[in-house]
């Protein structure tokens, strides 16, 4: 993205970790699931940035660390300035209505006891009881906006008196958008909003998405673990393992031009229709799975299950380093200076004394 | 990968109809399916959510719940023999032993109160009456490190929780094959693993076959895994084959609207290019309670016709054993006569 | 009107042209409870009770705590009215005496019999045997009555045939000057005074001291039964207190209910003397309805009716109460019991249970301890001690019994909060500013609401169980109120001789019990989702 934009989101150093506590009135943390170890990232106005990974990589943890659903262990979180993390709860209120979440089970999203309408209208309610709207809503105008959003979406409007265990996947998930959309946010937080959605239906969505960003000029944070969706939808890319970002990078680039053993490794595992490209294909299939976050780390976070990993990264964290005006990566093989060279003695040497 | 023709039919399913009872109406979850699996050949199952491939293989396999379910027509012959029409006790004695099933959530179909080697055991001297216990186990640490579990000797001491979802999902492809089963039916058996596991499993589950000899029936959405893993794929929607073509064929003349738009509608990570609206089928899949005997896809279809919307279309072998059931592949003549004979079906 | 007919018809149809109903999980769980025939039985018998119950003032039975001792422990009868059975009764006891006089003769094994049968404490065989063959002794010309036995007879027969029973229903007053018609209940204390007083034919003066003395002591008694065991000045001083208190308008009050009860002893004396008289003249015609003209100032409307022609047909207690009306309105004690306690402990613990669940760590961790504890009391004898306490009375049984039943509901509540509070549609009410309370009472409580209904339809069972229980102890309603608990109580005195008190609140209680089982039991299925054959 050009550089000469202010971002709308900054993440700088956003820690997340969840405290294993054993004892039951006299609680003591015993340890700490690390979901997210220390990501930073920028999101400008009208772009899409897609996180990829895993599950247990931390993507759906950023997001709901970014909404705030979850305080932040450490780091800070800015949205047009205000930093999300130490804000009051008023403030917070006023940023909510700005970012707002798509969820990836259309199922388990919706309150299965409430109308389409009151679902739609939820957020409207509620910020409309706290008087938090520019200008307040009767409920005639409620109703309209109900109406028109369900027509956005692409929902017949008859049916707002249903439940949602009437409507099909697809449709449930329209109306978590419909509802995403009730306040006019300028980013959507979508946590994998089509990956339990049949392939038909699923580019339904993504299209409407895509939409819905220019009609309304949204920014969407998107999470995915398929690399074909995510590669459609998004314009930069961030790919996630263990609650580390790896690699960051335009979404063309990172097909045409991955960098991170990790990210070629995704990429050749993904499968893609077609017969002939298939067999032709080489894969680079990982061995092992992804270990447990819950011990903290002094080597690449990769290391284990790397195919090209050396010595030197079994005790040192690599940082992101900038490739081009498109591309970060974190990975030691992109240093200037060359550590294939160094031995296992050497590399220990050398992390003892920088802790030193 | 190739087609295997001269290999022996091991399995073949003819005319499969299961019904399902409930407040609302019939649920003809399955309505007439064929088809048929080769020694060695992986045949790819795809279709959405509700389309009838998970309640297909349950049927091959005898387990649908009955009642609300129940077998209402067809055959499926497993080396000639139908068997539909064996006892349960004799059933059981296929099941697992002749025809394994793995399930998409192996947490589920692993009891977790029992050590592996436990099910294992277990498994291998149900079918096998006159292997020892030291044997059983001896064979199925040989499974577990097939499968590529390490440290397979002490692993299989462990309960099923202390393995990871790559892991257990590898566990049942070892208790699947462990007794030599000539059929192998998966059930979306990455569905609900991460990429890079899936490719370790899929690369299993192919090389076992080929070794083996094993044929694979595949149940999936992902028109990926298909593309990489079958040899054929039938595509199945609101119960019925829409399509049935060689990988090769299919992907490379997809003839019913559906199977196209199903193809054109996945983003594709090598061409598709950011800012291209994806191809998209309209609409939503149909609830299938009381189906009207009209083409299912019709409400989706741009290319729907008059004879759509009250005939179901007659299944056309368009060559290359390429088969497709839609009217877009009937001569104009038949057409008009099946509307016709419709029409004249309804005054009477 | 368009636009709604256009909706409807957009709403009706897919793209099959089928029509699709609208279909809410409360509407899918009633079609499944339909389909559930115990369980519609169930409902329906829940119903008739509780309508029973709900309008048993309306219904055409006698008053529940009208005593008349004559008509004690009456056997239920379909045809035979209490005369009847009261000079049955009178009979076998004549009858019994004539055997044992020897007068009644019957033979050797028979009497033999009769030995066997008193020695074995079986009163009603002898009884019954003594009528049978007395009777047929008589009617054969064998058998006669002693001359004393005759005139006890005839004297009871005279009794049945011409006691009645008045109920003055309205008094009215008219005004000799203006000739206006007045409800005496309308008017106000002291012109009540004034009418009684002229009525009687004295001062008002005697009849306002008569009428303050009367105060003075009904209130001190009342002092006296709250707090036992103080000297007599101490009591005078505090029914000062209790006076002053009540106020004018209080003592007015209190002494115009007197006074009204006064004037209508007075009146139907009176009336009372003029029936008479009409009987032994011949005139007289039962049932009366009509106005009675006192004097020129005072007349009333009265109803009246023999005594001795009501039919019993479930019997009557002890004191002669009517059985089925004392069961009709034991059953609104009881049900009252079941639904007002149940609602208060659901609330209870809805309310505890959702905070815990919702709030989690400290606060979960001493209200769950706070429920462990009161778990593990005996929790009967705790409700035994709060009514001992707090004084018998059903105010307090309901208290005593919710504080110690909302555990249950607490702990379900909880863990269904804790379950739904990690799911999605909670986290989206969250990321969208939606408070605690919205949280908690919009989302999580109306989605287990289900659950929590089923529970409670199989707690009222219980509620009432615990309520017989305690009134069975004595502790639970106090006479003139009966519940189906202390009904069965009561009866258990003298079980064999007069079992019907105990069969047919018993058997009342059984059905409801079973009824309200099978409709929860009906209502869990219906909830249940697992139960839904969908694919």
């Amino acid at each position: 993205m050009s550089t000469n934009k202010i971002p709308l989101l900054e993440v700088k150093d956003l820690k997340q970790h969840f405290p294993i506590t054993s004892g039951s009135i006299l609680q003591k943390q015993v340890g700490a699931i690390r979901a997210v170890d220390g990501i930073s990232f920028d999101v400008y106005p009208g772009e899409t940035l897609g996180i990829v990974g895993e599950s247990g990589c931390g993507k759906s943890t950023t997001v709901r660390s970014i909404s705030q659903l979850y305080k932040p262990t450490s780091g800070t979180v800015k949205f047009n300035g205000v930093d999300l993390v130490k804000a009051d709860h008023r403030t917070m209120l006023k940023a909510r209505r700005d970012i707002q979440m798509i969820f990836q089970d259309p199922y388990a999203s919706l309150d299965p006891r409430m109308t389409v309408r009151s679902i739609i209208a939820e957020p409207m309610v509620i910020y409309n009881n706290r008087k938090l709207l520019e200008k307040p809503m009767s409920s005639i105008e409620i109703e309209r906006r109900v109406e028109e959003l369900m027509e956005r979406v692409g929902l017949n409007k008859a049916f707002k008196n249903r439940y949602p265990h009437e409507f099909s996947g697809g449709q449930r998930q329209r109306i978590g958008i419909a509802r995403a959309l009730a306040l006019n946010p300028k980013i959507i937080l979508a946590d994998e909003p089509v990956s339990a959605l049949d392939v038909s239906i699923q580019s339904q969505i993504l299209n409407l998405l895509s939409d819905l960003q220019k009609e309304f000029g949204l920014t969407y944070i998107f999470i995915a673990h398929d690399l074909a969706v995510i590669q459609h939808i998004s314009t930069r890319v961030a790919v996630m393992y263990l609650g580390k970002i790896v690699e960051v990078s335009e979404a063309v680039q990172l097909y045409d031009n991955p960098l991170h053993p990790y990210t070629i490794a995704l990429l050749s595992a993904a499968p893609i229709p077609d017969p002939q490209i298939e067999r032709e294909r080489k894969r680079i299939i990982l061995t092992g799975d992804v270990p447990s976050p819950d011990k903290e780390r002094n080597g690449c976070y990769f290391y284990d299950r790397c195919p090209k990993k050396m010595p030197w990264c079994s005790c040192h964290i690599p940082p992101m380093f900038k490739m081009n005006d498109k591309q970060e990566v974190a990975c030691w093989l992109y240093d200037q200076t060359d550590h294939s060279k160094t031995t296992m003695e050497e590399a220990q040497a050398d992390a003892a004394k920088v802790q030193n | 990968m190739s087609m295997k023709p001269d290999a022996k039919v091991v399995l073949e399913v003819k005319d499969l109809k299961t019904y399902f009872k409930t407040d609302a109406g019939v649920v003809k979850a399955v309505d007439g399916v064929s088809f048929s699996v080769r020694e060695g050949e992986t045949i790819g199952i795809v279709g959405e959510s509700g389309s009838g491939k998970s309640v297909t293989n349950l049927s091959v396999m005898r387990l649908i719940p009955s009642p609300p379910g129940k077998i209402v027509g067809g055959e499926v012959l497993f080396e000639g023999k139908d068997i539909l029409k064996l006892t349960e006790k004799q059933m059981r004695s296929y099941r697992g032993n002749k025809i394994s099933m793995i399930f998409q959530d192996p947490m589920t179909s692993l009891n977790p109160f029992l050590k592996i080697s436990t099910q294992m055991i277990e498994t291998i001297q149900l079918h096998e009456k006159d292997v020892s216990k030291q044997e059983a186990l001896e064979r199925s640490i040989e499974m577990l490190k097939l499968v590529g579990i390490p440290s397979a000797e002490k692993r299989i001491q462990s309960y099923p929780h202390q393995f990871s979802g790559g892991m257990r999902q590898r566990v049942m492809i070892a208790m699947a094959l462990s007794c030599n089963a000539e059929v192998l039916v998966a059930d979306e058996p990455t569905t609900a693993l991460d990429v890079t596991i899936q490719a370790q499993i899929l690369e299993l589950i192919q090389k076992l076959s080929a070794q083996m000899g094993t044929a694979v029936i595949l149940i999936t959405h992902d028109l990926g895994v298909v593309a990489g893993m079958c040899d054929q794929v039938c595509v199945m929607y609101a119960g019925r084959i829409v399509e049935k073509a060689s990988t090769d064929e299919l992907y490379a003349r997809p003839s019913h609207p559906y199977t196209e738009g199903l193809i054109k509608s996945v983003p594709r990570m090598d061409t598709s290019k950011k800012g291209d609206r994806l191809f998209s089928i309209e609409g939503q899949p149909p609830n299938v309670i009381d189906l009207p005997p009209c083409c299912p896809f019709h409400p989706r279809c741009n290319r729907a016709m008059d004879v759509c919307r009250s005939v179901y279309p007659p299944v056309k072998n368009i060559g290359n054993g390429h088969e497709v059931a839609c009217w877009l592949h009937v001569e104009e003549q038949e057409r008009a006569q099946a509307l016709a004979n419709d029409k004249q079906e309804e005054k009477a | 009107m368009f636009f709604t007919r256009n909706k409807k018809k957009n709403a009706a149809l897919n793209e099959f042209d089928q029509v699709v109903e609208g279909n809410s999980l409360s509407k899918d769980a009633w079609k499944r409870l339909r389909k559930n025939k115990a369980a519609v039985v169930g409902m329906v018998i829940v119903i008739v009770y509780s309508l029973l119950a709900a309008f048993a003032m309306f219904l055409p039975i006698y008053p529940y705590d009208q005593i008349i001792l004559d008509h004690q422990h009456l056997r239920p009868s379909l045809t035979k009215t209490a005369g009847d059975l009261m000079m049955e009764n009178k009979l076998k006891d004549l009858y019994f005496k004539a055997w044992r006089a020897g007068t009644l003769v019957v033979t050797d094994a028979q009497s033999k019999q009769i030995e066997t049968w008193i020695a074995d404490n079986e009163t009603n065989n002898v009884w019954d045997f003594c009528y049978t063959e007395g009777q047929k002794q008589l009617a054969a010309g064998t058998f006669t009555f002693s001359d004393a036995d005759q005139r006890t007879i005839d004297r009871l027969q005279e009794k049945i045939n011409t006691e009645f029973l008045i109920e003055v229903d309205k008094m009215y007053y008219t005004d000799p000057d203006t000739g206006k018609t007045k409800n005496i209940a309308r008017m106000d204390f002291e012109q009540i005074k004034q009418i009684y007083a002229d009525y009687l034919g004295v001062d008002v003066a005697v009849i306002a001291q008569q009428s303050d003395q009367e105060i003075r002591n009904q209130v001190l008694n009342k002092v006296k039964a709250a707090t036992p065991g103080l000297s007599t000045e101490e009591y005078e001083a505090n029914l000062e207190l209790e006076l002053q208190s009540m106020g004018d308008k209080g003592i007015a009050t209190l002494g115009k209910s007197n006074m009204l009860v006064s004037i209508k002893t007075a009146i139907s004396r009176s009336i009372e003397r003029g029936l008479k008289q009409e009987i032994k003249d011949g005139t007289a015609k039962f049932p009366v309805n009509r106005t009675v003209v006192v004097n020129e100032k005072i007349s009333a409307a009265i109803t009246a009716d023999l005594k001795h022609t009501r039919h019993y047909y479930l019997g009557t207690d002890y004191s002669g109460r009517d059985m089925l009306s004392r069961i009709i309105y034991g059953g609104q004690v009881s049900i009252a019991i079941g639904l007002v306690g149940t609602i208060t402990s659901v609330l209870i613990g809805i309310v505890l249970g959702a905070i815990a669940g919702y709030a989690g760590g400290k606060i979960d961790f001493f209200l769950m301890r706070l429920v462990d504890i009161m778990y593990g009391l005996p929790y009967m004898l705790l409700v035994i001690i709060f009514m001992a306490i707090f004084g018998r009375n059903i105010m307090n049984l309901f208290v005593a019994l919710a504080i110690v039943s909302w555990l249950t509901v607490a702990r379900m509540v909880r863990g269904q909060v804790m379950s739904l509070k990690n799911s999605e549609y909670v986290e989206a009410a969250r990321s969208m500013g939606a408070s605690t309370w919205r949280i908690i009472f919009r989302h999580m409580v109306p989605n287990s609401l289900s659950v929590i209904i089923v529970y409670s339809t199989l707690r009222v069972p219980a509620f009432i169980m615990q309520e017989s229980f305690l009134s069975f102890l004595g502790l639970g309603v106090q006479a003139p109120y009966a519940s189906w608990g202390s009904l069965v109580g009561d009866a258990v005195n003298g079980m064999t001789l007069y079992p019907w008190k105990l069969i047919f609140p018993a058997l009342a209680m059984t059905i409801f019990l079973f009824a309200m089982n099978f409709f929860g039991d009906g209502l869990r299925d219906a909830f249940d989702p697992q139960s839904k054959n969908q694919l």
